[in-house]
């Protein structure tokens, strides 16, 4: 049925509208006479609840978000609800029958500014108003971060302060709803953004995370989240999830090293941004200038490209002049058609909120303000919260839901890095002032010390694992990000003058690396990527790269590390042999009286078979010496223009690896590889020449190509080789030009 | 009357008109003559390589031989697209069975590899 847009058109029936509207106007309003004063109405208590019945049973209840928009159309969050608070907090505190206003206004934001976000379960009607109500959501936290000269956001907490005063014990259940109402909306208000895809308002700047970080930090709200995440154990124990959410939409996306320089560092690398974002431009320039024509639009040249057989191609336009390679690529860049089957999978819309992988800028207030709050939280509600967190997830207690393990893994491995962080800039503090590093008491790892247990480990393994199986991606990002953190923060600690902390350290890195699911898991995170997206790949080659060196210098210094490996399949099939055989000697029959015997056959089998051997770090290091992984890292490399020194770095370090340590450069051999390296050192589009990395990329390539060409010499087959992905069977060939002499027997 | 002899002469003639198939790069495009055989024949004579101080030179050589043969064997692809769908083709059967032999081919026999070690 087809409907012609116009004023006809209603989205809403009008009967709901009629009513809610009444509901409105019969709220309140400003005074004729005195018009920039708000006049409560004289029921205006029974409006509110009465519009919150609607809220309830009308939109709830039918599973509809019509009342919802409607108060949006009415203009009742920004008309009635905000000047009712500002009133409440400017000289009605006292009055009660004001404070129970205040505290229905407070009933009301929650569930408007609660984030409407797309899911799977959303109606025709959810379709239709989800994005007008994102959009009334944003101006919903312009004016409570920014209402005429009110603390809004103070006026909130000040509502709940009575609840948070009583001792939990004798705190009623409203109380705790109270206190949940509030960070509720705290968290709404985090939460609330611009959405790209909509057109701004100009709403950007007022409700950007920095305007968000600067408003709680003016108005209190992150000396109640230290209050209550430092006592959270004792006085707030349902509270955690809400604050642990309020902690993550506060930090994800921030970038932890820019958070933690000092005022001139951050000036002088402002500075240095600006010259080395000019120099950039310039090098694009000169670039461009370079292959420019030097005579007009419309001068015609043409070329003739000869070729075999007395074939030729014409290429036209001036720049083919200078060279072959410019002609060649020409010819390449006119063509049109495009290779079918590579459809990108549009962006999973569900994650808008929760997305990490997207960088936040802060201003330079918001900066110090986080920073502020950061080592606050560091030093006081970093052990609690977490601890609380983790248990309440292990728990699978009602208030968490499916989201809030990875707002944990995220949030954990971002506080690690920013403690780190903040270690690192500390010990420059220190020598720049002088000290002699001995007078200074070391600080030991205390403060960061409750997911660095066996708990923490055990479910972020478990955690990982089930992401892995279940195609969980952002979860899996997460987890990889977390531990990748706890691996550099235990690795830190080794370096630690206290020798508690050393061997600590000592102890924690047997534990993670005791287990070979644990390293085989890593392995299959990085062979497995496909589509996964940039966050997910940056994730996987970090951890692959930090774990790989660790466990290096860890088996080095540890020359007998056991780990414990699991062989299920295999000793089941020996057994079965010895059956079919039916000459068992006595453990075997022992072994399989016991696996007909078991119940449950699985857990006996894997629990049997499991032992300890003595691990050998270079037969692991050449698990990551295959194709996909391969793969994974050129994949990650061919955005080499957007990445940072460190990440270049991982990559370089990654194939440096694999052509020279492990002897495998004919995994290398392949022409879009090649086609890649080529470009990144020669262009067009090539790294910056004057960064240091490039440097180190160059001899990399070189050497490369160098083998390469070598090799093709000797081995004529490479010639049809470089087309393909190499086969197992004959890599060994191609890369020593004769066949493995012994073949391993395990 | 013509039409109840059932000679079907009023009848539309329908006149489907058959879209050209378009040129694919598949495994018979990739065998045949312009294909690999051409790519091995001419690789020895074109393929000259300055070796050590010019290595990038090389490569580009190199980048630019693989570039030509594939715009006479498969015109209106780009290089990368096109080398994208001949790595794939190698994962099948015949082709892998084909490279193995272009392998084989050119590995010394096996009698003739113990003297020459020894």
């Amino acid at each position: 049925e087809v409907t012609s847009v116009g004023q006809d058109v209603q989205v809403i029936d009008p009967d709901v509208r009629m009513h809610v509207y009444s509901l409105v106007t019969a709220l309140g309003g400003f005074n004729g006479a005195d018009a920039d004063r708000y006049m409560l109405g004289d029921d205006a208590l029974s409006c509110l609840r009465d519009i919150r019945r609607w809220l309830k049973l009308y939109d709830q209840r039918n599973n509809r978000m019509d009342v919802v928009r409607c108060l949006g159309e009415a203009n009742l969050v920004m008309g009635d609800i905000l000047p009712i608070l500002s009133i409440w907090w400017n000289n009605g505190q006292n009055s009660k029958h004001l404070t129970r206003v205040a505290l229905a206004c407070l009933e009301l934001l929650v569930p408007l500014t609660w984030p409407a976000e797309y899911h799977s379960q959303m109606t025709a009607n959810h379709h239709r108003h989800t994005p007008y109500i994102q959009q009334i959501q944003v101006q919903y936290k312009r004016g409570v971060l920014r209402y005429g000269g009110s603390n809004l956001l103070r006026a909130v907490i000040r509502i709940a302060l009575p609840s948070m005063a009583i001792p939990r014990s004798e705190r009623e259940s409203r109380d705790e709803g109270i206190l949940k109402l509030m960070l509720y909306f705290l968290r709404n208000v985090a939460i609330i953004t611009t959405n790209e895809r909509l057109a701004a308002e100009g709403d950007e700047e007022e409700t950007s995370r920095s305007a968000t970080i600067n408003a709680f930090q003016d108005q209190d709200a992150f000396a109640l989240i230290l209050t209550m995440c430092s006592n959270v154990a004792e006085d707030f124990n349902q509270q955690d999830i809400v604050l642990l959410e309020i902690l993550f939409h506060i930090i994800k996306g921030v970038n932890v090293d820019k958070l933690f320089l000092n005022e001139d560092e951050r000036k002088a690398q402002r500075s240095d941004e600006l010259s080395q974002l000019l120099k950039k431009e310039n090098q694009v320039k000169r670039e461009y200038a370079k292959n420019a024509p030097t005579r007009h639009g419309r001068f015609g040249t043409m070329i003739w490209v000869k070729r075999d057989e007395h074939k030729v191609s014409t290429v036209s336009g001036q720049n083919i002049l200078r060279d072959d390679q410019a002609s060649l690529q020409k010819m390449d860049e006119s063509k049109k058609w495009k290779r079918p089957g590579r459809t990108r999978r549009n962006k999973d819309e569900t994650v808008q909120y929760n997305d990490f992988n997207t960088p936040v800028h802060l201003s330079l207030l918001a900066t110090k303000n986080l920073r502020t709050f950061v080592e606050e939280f560091l030093d006081s509600g970093f052990n609690p919260l977490f601890t609380h967190v983790r248990k309440a997830i292990e728990r699978e207690a009602e208030r968490v839901s499916a989201i809030n393990a990875r707002q944990f893994f995220y949030t954990v491995g971002w506080f690690l890095e920013a403690e780190r962080a903040r270690r690192a800039r500390q010990a420059i503090q220190r020598k720049r002032d002088g000290k002699n590093t001995k007078d200074v008491e070391p600080d030991s790892f205390g403060l960061v010390a409750s997911v660095l247990n066996q708990e923490t480990f055990i479910s972020l393994n478990r955690g990982m694992q089930s992401s892995l199986d279940n195609k969980e991606w952002d979860d899996l990002t997460a987890q990889m990000r977390c531990f990748t953190q706890i691996l550099l923060t235990v690795q830190e600690m080794t370096f630690s003058p206290l020798e508690e902390d050393q061997e600590i350290a000592d102890n924690i890195q047997n534990r993670i690396f005791y287990e070979e699911t644990t390293h085989d898991r890593v392995l299959s995170i990085v062979r497995g990527y496909k589509d996964q997206g940039f966050g997910y790949l940056d994730a996987a080659t970090e951890l692959s790269h930090v774990f790989l060196r660790m466990l290096e210098r860890y088996s080095k210094t540890n020359a007998d590390l056991q780990i414990r490996s699991k062989r299920r399949a295999k000793k089941r099939k020996k057994g079965e042999a010895a059956q079919s055989a039916g000459q068992e000697d006595g453990e075997g029959e022992a072994e399989n009286e016991e696996d007909v015997n078991s119940e449950d056959e699985d857990l006996i089998d894997s629990a049997q078979v499991s032992k300890e051997r003595a691990f050998d770090f270079k037969r692991f290091a050449a698990k990551f010496c295959n194709q996909s992984c391969v793969n994974t890292f050129v994949e990650f490399t061919s955005f080499y223009r957007e990445l940072n020194s460190e990440q270049l770095k991982r990559a370089h370090r990654y194939f440096y690896r694999i052509a020279f340590k492990q002897e495998m450069t004919t995994l290398l051999f392949r022409l879009d590889i090649i086609s890649l390296f080529h470009r990144m050192i020669k262009g067009p589009g090539a790294m910056e020449s004057s960064k240091p990395i490039y440097k180190e990329w160059e001899e990399l390539v070189r050497q490369i190509l160098r083998r390469l060409t070598k090799k093709i010499d000797q081995r004529p087959a490479l010639i049809t080789e470089l087309l393909f992905s190499k086969m197992n069977s004959t890599i060994y060939y191609l890369e020593f030009g004769h066949e493995r002499q012994t073949m391993s027997t395990a | 009357d013509p039409t109840s002899l059932g000679l079907g002469l009023d009848e539309e003639v329908k006149v489907t008109k058959q879209r050209r198939p378009n040129p694919k790069l598949d495994e018979a495009r990739l065998l045949s003559q312009p294909g690999i055989p051409k790519l091995r024949r001419t690789a020895k004579q074109k393929l000259r390589f300055k070796g050590k101080g010019h290595e990038f030179q090389d490569a580009e050589r190199l980048l630019n031989f693989y570039q030509l043969w594939l715009d006479d064997l498969f015109p209106r692809a780009k290089f990368a697209d096109g080398l994208a769908i001949i790595e794939k083709l190698g994962h099948t059967k015949r082709i892998q069975t084909m490279r193995k032999e272009w392998i084989e081919e050119e590995k010394p026999k096996p009698f003739y590899d113990r003297t020459n070690t020894e």
